[in-house]
């Protein structure tokens, strides 16, 4: 099999003429890590909400929030983010929808590829704050109660902080879930890595190298984080408490 | 039937065992006793090579165990072993239990392992028992098929690792009476173990371990009425007056 | 507001329902060749043969770093013209449902193999000193004793990874492969359906997932019980 490699095509002018290729790259690194960010925040404050309603006594609110998680869990991520896409102007009232379509085609597949990683991957989160919580010791939460607290003073002052520290763990298998699943929005033509990636393919027909680059990047970024949450993990460690299990 | 000469191990900078030597002659029943992280269990395990030891040589049978030539699980096959927590298998029926080595490592047809199964399960008194699972049993139940299970293999010796430990005080003598029958048979039997009354029925020797060290090897008269190490008599003081 | 209609969907049955074909097909030999290569990674790992367990790791790494996306796209490339010279196909045959079920295996693979370790450490290391104190091999404990335990206690995360993969087979329209969401996805752009199409593939993909995440449950709860 005879391939020309030829790693110097990253510093060619593309095709469009404004940018190198490893311009292109640049870009799409960047779009990854802000979609990936932003989503990652709206999906912690969103999942810690619907996890601490999953434990709650309150028959209604804590089925609502099972309902939400099964529903985020169990529809691929890639027809939820059609769905958000192409379904969801349609579904809005007319005026709305067509405002949306007014706006900066950028914008909404940003816009939607938000929504749907951050809502995906709100529900993880939500399973893991439930668990975090349900893993501690029953007699936490009576001693909570006992000491006069209410019962959001007791997920307040008792409960959460220590089931905060217990998920850092698989909140890290999270983290790096979102960045990996950001390249599914490639697919509606977000620039993201993957699909600059693609489209380096497309225009200069060298694969190897492209792909060999993108695969680096999301390596990088996957050490980087694992470094990241390892620390962030050592800084919260409650002493005499071995983790979780 | 086995010698230790002056072995020892360690992890890392941490000495287990230092310098531990002893003989056992066949149909004597050795019991092994000492504080806890003395190195008991550690010593008895290097003797069917659980536990892997840095210097010094155990020969069972005739075979040296640490001699990296050595087929283990051929050796292993012909020591019985006995543990603190039962270590049934608990996906399988108590009879498989009994069954599966026998099969796999001898070699026996299903059909002779089988006899053999139920003749050693009678032995220990639970043959209504053969159908049902290790979780379905109680902790005594659960180590009497433990030792019918090193049984069935026609061990040449056996070794007890704390045996009676992990059980609930009411459970401790059945499994003690079974091991009883067996030293009475003239089985060679080594066990770690802290019951002095079972020490006294039916031990050849004691041996008593002290940070690794074998401090006392004497004959089971010589080590209950004038145990001569002051540790020892420490530990005789404290566990006899409970 | 949107103006349903829906009367796309019964005619495209047949073609929707061969994708949905090639969707399970697909979850089908990933999920039993991901189990095997798993297991065999799981091992290599757990060993104490120095290369074999660098392989093994760096292999489960790399593989849980990327994207499926990317390795799907990988494996678009690279399978196709690994195949034409080993098989000697002519060139631009169509072997994108190969490409994916390799890319599939290999890739669950990773995750399988992650799940089967935690899987052979949850059995307490004396089964291990238990068997071979009863003269069995390696080989002999791990098999008869080891994973055989082992597997009892995966099963309910292996059956949740197999969803979970069942989902992910929905990244093949990268590939343009007519899986069920790919057919779906042709069908509802064909007749300017897409809105009925896309709610009527997210239904069906949640009645699947849901209902068999609840038979999974369900086991799960009748084997704490025993």
């Amino acid at each position: 099999m005879a391939y020309n490699w030829n790693w110097d095509v990253f510093l060619q002018p593309t095709a469009t003429g404004d940018d190198t290729y490893l311009g292109w790259m640049f870009y799409g690194f960047k779009m990854t890590i802000a979609l990936s960010l932003s989503s990652w925040l709206i999906a912690l404050a969103v999942g810690a909400v619907v996890g601490v309603l999953r434990t709650v006594p309150n028959r209604g609110l804590s089925g609502l929030a099972t309902a939400y998680v099964e529903v985020f869990r169990n529809i691929p991520l890639l027809v939820q983010l059609f769905l958000w896409y192409f379904v969801m102007p349609e579904l809005l009232p007319l005026a709305w929808g067509d405002a949306l379509k007014q706006t900066n085609p950028i914008l909404q597949q940003f816009f939607a590829a938000m929504l749907c990683l951050a809502l995906f991957t709100s529900a993880r989160v939500a399973e893991q704050v439930r668990s975090g919580i349900n893993s501690l010791p029953p007699g936490q939460k009576n001693a909570g109660l006992a000491m006069g607290f209410t019962l959001p003073q007791t997920y307040r002052f008792v409960l959460l902080p220590m089931a905060v520290r217990l998920i850092v763990p698989p909140l890290t298998s999270e983290f790096l879930n979102i960045f990996k699943n950001s390249a599914v929005c490639s697919t509606i033509g977000l620039l993201e890595l993957a699909a600059q990636g693609r489209q380096l393919v497309d225009y200069t027909a060298q694969p190897y190298e492209s792909f060999i680059a993108v695969t680096l990047a999301y390596l990088l970024i996957n050490v980087v984080v694992m470094f990241g949450m390892r620390w962030l993990e050592e800084r919260v460690r409650v002493p005499g408490y071995i983790g979780g299990k | 039937m086995i010698s230790m000469n002056k072995v020892s191990k360690h992890y890392g900078s941490f000495q287990v065992l230092s310098d531990c030597s002893t003989q056992v002659e066949k149909g004597e029943v050795i019991v092994v006793c000492g504080p806890s992280g003395s190195g008991k269990s550690t010593l008895i395990k290097c003797v069917n090579g659980l536990e892997p030891f840095q210097s010094g040589e155990i020969i069972v049978n005739g075979v040296s165990v640490g001699d990296p030539k050595t087929d283990l699980a051929k050796l292993r096959s012909t020591v019985g072993m006995v543990f603190q927590n039962f270590e049934l298998f608990p996906h399988m029926r108590i009879v498989e239990n009994l069954c599966i080595a026998q099969v796999k490592v001898l070699g026996r047809s299903p059909d002779e392992a089988r006899a053999k199964a139920s003749s050693l399960l009678e032995r220990v008194g639970l043959s209504e028992q053969a159908g049902k699972y290790p979780g379905q049993l109680s902790g005594g139940q659960q180590q009497r098929v433990a030792i019918a299970r090193a049984l069935a293999m026609d061990p040449i010796c056996m070794l007890f690792d704390e045996p009676t430990s992990a059980l609930d005080p009411e459970m401790v003598n059945e499994v003690l009476d079974v091991m009883t029958e067996l030293a009475q048979e003239g089985m060679t039997m080594m066990c770690v173990t802290h019951e002095m009354g079972f020490a006294k029925r039916v031990a050849t020797r004691v041996i008593f371990m002290d940070q690794g060290r074998i401090v006392e090897d004497d004959s089971k008269d010589a080590f209950f009425e004038a145990a001569r190490s002051e540790r020892a008599q420490q530990f005789l003081a404290k566990i006899l007056h409970h | 507001m949107h103006e349903f209609d829906w009367s796309s969907i019964p005619g495209a049955w047949p073609f929707l329902w061969d994708g949905m074909v090639i969707s399970l097909q697909i979850t089908i030999t990933a999920i039993l060749v991901g189990i095997v290569w798993g297991t065999l990674l799981a091992l290599m790992r757990l060993s104490s043969i120095k290369p074999l367990a660098w392989f093994a790791a760096a292999y489960v790494n790399l593989f849980r770093a990327v994207p499926l996306v990317m390795v799907l796209l990988w494996f678009f490339l690279i399978v196709p013209t690994l195949l034409e010279s080993l098989l000697g196909l002519p060139r631009g045959s169509d072997v994108r449902l190969a490409s994916a079920i390799t890319g599939f295996a290999l890739f669950e693979a990773a995750y399988y193999s992650e799940i089967i370790r935690a899987g052979i450490q949850s059995v307490s290391k004396g089964q291990m000193a238990a068997a071979s104190a009863l003269g069995m091999t390696y080989g002999q404990s791990m098999r008869l004793v080891v994973l055989p335990q082992a597997f009892r206690n995966m099963i309910p995360l292996l059956l949740t990874q197999g969803i979970i993969l069942f989902q992910d087979t929905s990244l093949v329209y990268v590939s343009a492969l007519a899986d069920f969401f790919g057919a779906a996805y042709k069908v509802g752009d064909r007749d300017g359906r897409l809105v009925e199409l896309l709610l009527f593939a997210g239904a069906v993909y949640f009645v699947i997932c849901f209902s068999a995440s609840r038979i999974v449950r369900h086991y799960q709860n009748k084997m704490k019980v025993a």
